[in-house]
């Protein structure tokens, strides 16, 4: 009854007596400060500050105010949850999420924390044992001090105050500078006078009793437990209520929870079947969620803390995919959710490779499932962790890049209705850039092209318009990115700037065989079939260059024989797949007079067999094509204007890939691909 | 009106009279024996002063004569000391605040000679009621400028006794000013040494600006500054000389005196005149060879060639212009881009101003450049040649005067006529006074003719063939070196010279067509591919270029007899293939399709059926702007032989038309044997794929021309010429045209969101998420203990330092007994 009646009370002033419970809290600083001078420093602190004092009153036994008063009955589990409550909702406005402040033990848990008092001796390490003998003899000094004179034990009493003062903002010093979460730990700072320590027989039990009778107040517990083990090592060790006694119990409780929170709060609510945004609302509309709320909440915000602590990528993987099956639980706290955003969002830019991929598949959850505000958020933070990610290319890291990219173009695909304007507005940027280049052709902005940020970024959105180019209208997007890749080529002509070139060539090669727009790329692959190296170069600095990872030939490599035959065997490479994607088409022959011409003319120029053959090869190639499509066209009765006979035009030849020249293609690929293996 | 004035006026107002002057120079000596004493009058303010004294000038003459009559009788002497104290001491007040830049000292010292002037000039037209002759200084110079010399010498002697006197005050003050600076020169630190010249300097140049005549001799002072060895100085003397030289340089050239007449006796105006002529001469032509000296130092260098061409450009018309000239001339191909440009700047004005000098400086410039590219054998920097652009020719001189020869004789007439009529009514000796009057008429105007610069259309004819001869005679030294086998090296003067000869090819002789023709076919000829048989090489640009030309020429001298200029189309034909859209110039290609293609008359079907496919299948491997262009080409070919449209229709009995060649051939050389008519345009249905749309529409619109009556073909006659279609799809216009458009997607087909990947193997995502349980267990273990580590090193320490801090605390408790003890005591 007494519970009801306080329960009901709370509410009330909760929903009615906002100004009491200010003023409440106003006269229970100052209270504070009254009764106990430790903690006179604490007026200065701000509002989250004080709600704390409103916990302490509660079991401070001096505490006689009215209110107060109502509170100090109910010390239990439900009271937990209804303090929880309230904290949660006063602060919320604030972005200040308490959790379960204050941890009085069920009779059972207590017990046992009785009977087990058997603390296990941590090994001191080498330097923490030093400290302690050192500490030992001081201690002995001080001792000795006070019985010589024991009238400055008396001393030092009137004086310890002081001290602890200063003592308290240390630590209050020390726990601002950490992360923001553990404000909530400086709460149970000193409300715990007697710690509970939690041991690995009671953790057991707890299990046991959480997956038999499934209940609340247990799962209280076992959460509170899995909230000090989360918060184990910030500095609010020594004052959360609960110990954890050994190592065993910390990865008891952190598996066990992690593992089983998603079922057994999904079991409590009566949830069956996967949750999506339509359903989500309805869970929270049952009965059941108000008990479970505080619950839910807490788990999830000590599994984002567990997130930030760790450094591991295996926890952190364990912990994100957990997270992941419970994901649609954060859509009901909007706060947790955009810190869930931020930290996978982290860790999917700069994790390795699983976990990276382990962090992908929580935000694109996110971006997916949530509201679609969530996926705007997704959108520019992924964005932006990728520009900020992507200023180097290495060997080692181009992989990573790449899964960057593809899951950034997964995740902008997911709802290109929301996405196109950015996208449309972020390709614009990227042409204005370009277009003051090529206007001024300033150091800077030159360099600022000349980067891999710039081509990754539309190394993104060419992937982007491949993929959604059949589904969705994209022509604008599709001529602006060709115009920036074509500029892009334009502005760094050269030798040197052939990876760039050949960079941009791809693009152009992908867009087009994406969008089956005719994009013409080969006069931007002569230019380095005229580009002349030192033939006589000496064997010695024969060095593989891999143009891929690379925007630019540093000068002396400019005339080096490798560069030369990797420039050209790349240049191959792009032609034949520019062919490839024609070669059923009725204007073959024609579109190959030029380059054939050309290749022709190179081959009878160059000295080196090492590119004679692949050319020579290539040629043969393309002039037996030619051929064919000659032959077959002599047949045809339609001209060029008929479209819909050209468009036909071998097509089953095409469906079936029975050219010639489409197995030489594929040969190509095959052996660059084994290439890239080797590297 | 006068009364009205009075009342403004303050009724002491200073006014000058003619008794007045003389007790001045009195005390001008005076104050300059006494300069301590007359220190108190350079604290005067001025302002007030000099306004009184501008608005007295404001007043008209009579005004002023009754003004004077008034005011004499008021006038103080001591005040008149003072304003005439004033005016000497006046430019020495204002240096600290003038630089060296003309415009505004020039301005100050004005205003200053105008207070002067006036109140000199009062007294001038009490004494000699000559009003015309009141002007301020500066006007009268400028008047003088473009009057005639007897005006102005009349108008010098004049001046010169009217400020004679005070000049000289002027002068010994100047003179007492440097024995101070002499005595103190060796006290003072470089940097205050560094700052009194450059007063010194600007002092000069404001005496030289505020009265050449009296100051001339200044101007060796000046010189002998720029002898200094800070450079700094130099450099500010050299400029602040040129500020003088530009301000004071007479509008005509000086010629020196004879022996025969220096010996005859002249008055001594003349004789004043002639030494100020001397003197400005002679030191102009030591500025100038100090400066020609100083151009070879590095440090004054761009100094000097500044101040040269800057002399260049404003007195062309003066003495020793060759030898300015001929310094500017050699570094119009300096590699200091600044120095380039300055020098060029001045050549190109020079050009352009021809009013200036007459052309004759445009023939020697002209001809000095010819000497200089002849001397370094071609080898100069571009722009050197590039002057030549500016050079403007006047085709009608000739004709203007032939049309006026025509038309004086028939004026004559009709005067004469209106003559006739009246001689019946005049009498003879109006006859006879009438006839005097037209003699001297033409006398007068045959006068003016040698005074005035304009010379005869006949000299202008002259010399203005003289200049084009010698341009094309550059032009074409330069051909014949790219030709030359044995020089290998670059040109870079070709360019230039092949734009020069294309505009002006409607000068060239017809003696040499044939010559240039043969040269610019040898050049276009050149190509990479047969280097080791010419020795040379020119880029694919200067070749269409040398095709450009040639049309050029050709149609601009030759319109009738339609040679035809069947190897440039052969170049050209092969260029296309050469043609490197990042390396070579896409406007000049441009440019040769529209003068080659686009704009010739095409009568050879053949070639035309080439060209269609030869354009088409270069837009096939080229850019938009390039695919463009052509494609211009290739629709405005297909408009005019209506014939050619046979290529767009895939027709088995095209083979009729073929001609000699039934096949094509894809890499013949010559268009005329590549059997072009016999192929169909295959190009524009993938073109009709590209994805500029633009191209595709317009690949679209030659697709279907086949179909078009031959008679409407003309109403479609587009009217883009292809360097218009070039530049309008260039790459930045590529770029403008999609910007400012927010586009929403108009979906094709709706795809379910965020069910399926769609660039990842989801089979590959869905396995990277095994994680072993285990090892993540032992993982937290590790972590729970390293973590309990650093808890437990934290917590020793907290303690330890209170206990630390407990112990210290005994101290303070051992005080506070003791004090206390003491308080008891």
């Amino acid at each position: 009854m007494a519970k009801k009646l306080g329960k009901k009370a709370r509410k009330f002033a909760k929903k009615n007596l906002q100004s009491v419970m200010k003023r409440k809290r106003k006269l229970n600083s100052m209270f504070k400060k009254k009764s106990t001078p430790r903690r006179g420093n604490t007026d200065s602190l701000e509002d989250s500050k004080k709600l704390k004092h409103v916990q302490q009153v509660q079991e401070d036994p001096k505490g006689l105010i009215a209110e107060a008063d109502v509170f100090s009955h109910h010390l239990g589990d439900i009271f937990n949850e209804q303090e929880e409550d309230l904290v949660e909702d006063v602060s919320e406005s604030d972005g200040y999420l308490s959790e379960d402040s204050e941890c009085p033990y069920i009779s059972g848990s207590e017990d046992e924390n009785c009977s087990e008092e058997k603390r296990d001796s941590v090994l001191l390490q080498e330097p923490n044992r030093e400290i302690h003998e050192e500490l030992a003899n001081q201690k002995s000094k001080l001792d000795e001090l006070c019985v010589k004179d024991p009238k400055f034990s008396e001393f030092l009493e009137s004086r310890r105050s002081d001290l602890h003062k200063s003592r308290s903002e240390e630590i209050y010093s020390d726990e601002e500078d950490a992360s923001s979460m553990d404000e909530d730990s400086i709460q149970e700072n000193r409300t715990s006078n007697g710690c509970k320590v939690l041991t690995s027989s009671t953790v057991d039990v707890w299990c046991w009793l959480v997956m038999e009778q499934p209940n609340a107040s247990v799962l209280t517990n076992v959460i509170n437990g899995f909230r000090a083990a989360c918060h184990y090592g910030v500095g609010s060790d020594e004052v959360s209520p609960q110990k954890i006694a050994d190592r065993e119990v910390f990865s008891k409780i952190l598996t066990f929870i992690l593992h089983e929170a998603d079922d057994i709060f999904r079991r409590l609510m009566g949830i069956s079947g996967s949750l999506n945004k339509d359903n989500i609302l309805k869970v929270t509309n049952k009965s059941e969620w108000k008990t479970m709320r505080p619950l839910i909440k807490s788990f999830l915000r000590s599994s984002l803390f567990l997130l930030n602590q760790e450094s591991d990528s295996q926890i952190l993987m364990f912990v994100l995919s957990r997270l992941r099956s419970s994901i649609m639980f954060f859509a009901a706290f909007p706060s947790l959710a955009k810190k869930l955003i931020k930290i996978s969002v982290h860790l999917w830019a700069t994790g390795d490779e699983s976990l990276s991929a382990c962090s992908f598949l929580v935000i694109r959850d996110i971006a997916s499932k949530f509201p679609s505000d969530y996926l705007d958020i997704c959108l520019t933070k992924t964005y932006g962790a990728f520009i900020a990610n992507c200023k180097f290319m290495e060997s080692a890291s181009s992989k990573h890049i790449e899964f960057l990219e593809n899951s950034i173009v997964e995740i902008y695909s997911l709802d290109i209705q929301r996405s196109y304007q950015k996208v449309f507005f972020s390709v614009q940027q990227l042409a204005s850039i370009l277009k003051q280049a090529l206007k001024t052709k300033k150091k800077d902005e030159l360099k600022m092209i000349h980067s891999w940020q710039y081509i990754n970024c539309i190394s993104i959105w060419v992937k982007f318009v491949c993929c959604n180019f059949k589904n969705y209208d994209t022509q604008p997007l599709l001529f602006l990115i060709i115009g920036v890749l074509r500029g892009v080529a334009h502005l760094f002509p050269g030798p040197r700037y052939l990876p760039l070139r050949f960079k941009c060539v791809k693009m152009l090669n992908h867009l087009s065989l994406s969008c089956g727009v005719f994009i013409p790329v080969a006069s931007m692959l002569f230019d380095c079939l005229e580009h002349k190296g030192n033939i006589n170069a000496d064997r010695s600095q024969q060095k593989q260059i891999d143009l891929s990872l690379s925007l630019k030939v540093p000068k002396h490599l400019l005339k080096s024989r490798g560069f030369q035959e990797a420039s050209i065997l790349l240049a191959i490479q792009l032609l034949s797949e520019h062919f490839s994607q024609w070669c059923y088409h009725v204007s073959f022959p024609e579109l190959a007079t030029i380059p054939l011409i050309l290749l022709k003319r190179f081959y009878e120029s160059t000295t080196l067999e090492s590119l004679r053959r692949p050319v020579k090869r290539l040629m043969d190639q393309v002039q037996q094509n030619s051929d064919f499509i000659q032959r077959k066209r002599d047949e045809a009765s339609f001209s060029p204007k008929d479209e819909p006979s050209v468009d036909s035009f071998l097509q089953l030849e095409k469906c079936n890939k029975s050219a010639s020249f489409s197995r030489f293609y594929a040969s190509i690929q095959q052996t660059s691909i084994s290439q890239k293996a080797a590297n | 009106m006068g009364k009205k004035k009075k009342v403004i006026l303050p009724p002491d107002l200073p006014v000058i009279g003619d008794d007045e002057i003389q007790v001045s120079d009195e005390d001008l000596e005076f104050i300059g024996r006494n300069r301590e004493y007359a220190g108190f009058l350079t604290r005067l303010d001025t302002k007030s002063i000099d306004r009184h004294v501008t608005r007295v000038a404001d007043h008209k003459e009579d005004e002023l004569e009754s003004l004077y009559e008034k005011r004499n009788r008021k006038a103080s002497l001591l005040r008149l000391k003072e304003e005439e104290d004033k005016l000497h001491v006046d430019p020495v007040d204002a240096l600290p605040v003038k630089t060296l830049d003309g415009k505004l000292e020039y301005r100050t010292a004005d205003k200053l000679k105008s207070g002067d002037r006036t109140s000199e000039n009062k007294s001038k037209d009490d004494e000699e009621d000559a009003g015309g002759l009141k002007l301020t200084k500066p006007e009268k110079r400028q008047k003088l400028k473009k009057s005639r010399k007897e005006a102005k010498k009349l108008a010098k002697e004049q001046e010169k006794e009217n400020i004679g006197e005070e000049e000289k005050g002027n002068i010994g003050e100047g003179k007492l000013h440097t024995e101070v600076l002499a005595k103190v020169e060796e006290d003072l630190s470089s940097e205050e040494l560094f700052r009194k010249k450059k007063i010194r300097l600007a002092e000069i140049g404001l005496q030289l600006l505020e009265n050449p005549e009296e100051n001339i001799k200044a101007l060796k002072e000046l010189l002998q500054i720029c002898d200094d060895e800070d450079h700094n100085i130099v450099k500010l003397g050299l400029m602040s000389l040129l500020a003088v030289f530009k301000d004071i340089i007479p509008g005509y050239r000086i010629r020196l005196p004879t022996e025969k007449e220096t010996e005859m006796t002249v008055s001594k105006a003349v004789r004043q005149q002639r030494f100020y002529e001397s003197t400005l001469l002679r030191s102009y032509k030591e500025y100038l060879t100090k400066l020609i000296a100083l151009e070879k130092q590095p440090s004054v260098h761009q100094v000097a060639v500044r101040c040269l061409c800057s002399l260049l450009d404003a007195v062309s018309h003066f003495n020793f212009r060759q030898s300015v000239l001929v310094s500017v001339v050699k570094n119009i191909s300096s590699l200091d881009d600044t120095i380039r440009k300055l020098c060029c700047e001045a050549i190109r004005s020079l050009f352009l101003n021809e009013g200036k000098h007459g052309g004759e400086a445009t023939l020697e410039a002209v001809r000095l450049i010819a000497d200089q590219v002849k001397f370094h054998q071609c080898q100069l920097h571009p722009d050197s040649i590039d002057v030549f652009l500016s050079l403007m020719f006047d085709e009608d001189i000739g004709k203007s005067e032939a049309v006026e020869e025509e038309v004086r004789p028939k004026k004559k007439r009709n005067w004469r006529a209106q003559d006739g009529l009246k001689e019946v009514q005049t009498s003879d000796r109006k006859k006879n006074k009438q006839e005097i009057m037209t003699k001297t008429r033409e006398e007068v105007s045959a006068d003016f003719k040698a005074v005035s610069f304009a010379p005869d259309s006949r000299e202008r004819k002259r010399m203005q063939s003289e200049t084009l001869s010698a341009v094309f005679e550059t032009y074409f030294r330069i051909l014949k070196h790219s030709m030359d086998p044995s020089t290998s090296r670059s040109h870079p003067l070709l360019a230039p010279s092949l734009n020069g000869l294309g505009k002006f090819s409607h000068f060239i002789d017809l003696d040499f067509m044939g010559d240039l023709l043969r040269c610019l076919k040898k050049l276009a000829g050149h190509s990479n591919h047969n280097v080791s048989s010419t020795g040379t090489c020119l880029s694919v640009s200067e070749r269409l270029q040398c095709c450009i030309v040639a049309f050029r020429v050709m149609r601009n001298n030759l319109d009738a007899l339609n040679v035809d200029l069947q190897d440039f189309f052969i170049h050209l034909y092969n260029l296309l293939l050469e043609y490197r859209p990042d390396r070579d110039h896409g406007e000049v290609l441009a440019e040769a399709l529209k003068t080659m293609l686009w704009e010739g008359k095409q009568h050879d079907m053949q070639r035309a059926a080439a060209f269609i496919k030869r354009l088409a299948t270069f837009s096939l491997s080229h850019g938009s702007a390039e695919a463009m262009a052509a494609l211009v080409t290739l629709k405005h070919l297909l408009q005019k032989n209506s014939k050619c449209r046979n290529l767009l229709e895939n027709d088995a009995g095209g083979g009729s038309l073929a001609g000699l060649v039934s096949k094509y051939q894809p890499d013949a050389t010559d268009p005329n044997l590549s059997g072009a008519l016999a192929s169909v345009l295959w190009e524009l249905s993938l073109l009709m794929k590209h994805y500029n749309p633009s191209i595709s529409t317009m690949a679209t619109s030659i697709s279907t021309m086949a179909s078009m009556d031959p008679a409407h073909s003309q109403v479609f006659l587009s009217t883009a010429s292809p360097l218009e279609a070039f530049t309008d799809s260039s790459l930045e216009q590529e770029l403008l045209k999609t910007t400012g458009k927010p586009t929403p997607s108009s979906y094709k087909r709706r795809r379910e969101i965020g069910n399926d990947f769609v660039i990842m193997d989801p089979y590959k995502m869905g396995n990277e998420n095994v994680v072993d349980e285990d090892e993540v267990r032992r993982k937290l273990e590790d972590h729970f203990v390293v973590h309990k580590g650093i808890a437990e090193n934290e917590r020793l320490r907290r303690e330890l330092n209170y206990t630390l801090s407990s112990i210290s605390l005994f101290e303070d408790y051992k005080r506070e007994k003791r004090h206390k003890k003491k308080g008891k005591r």
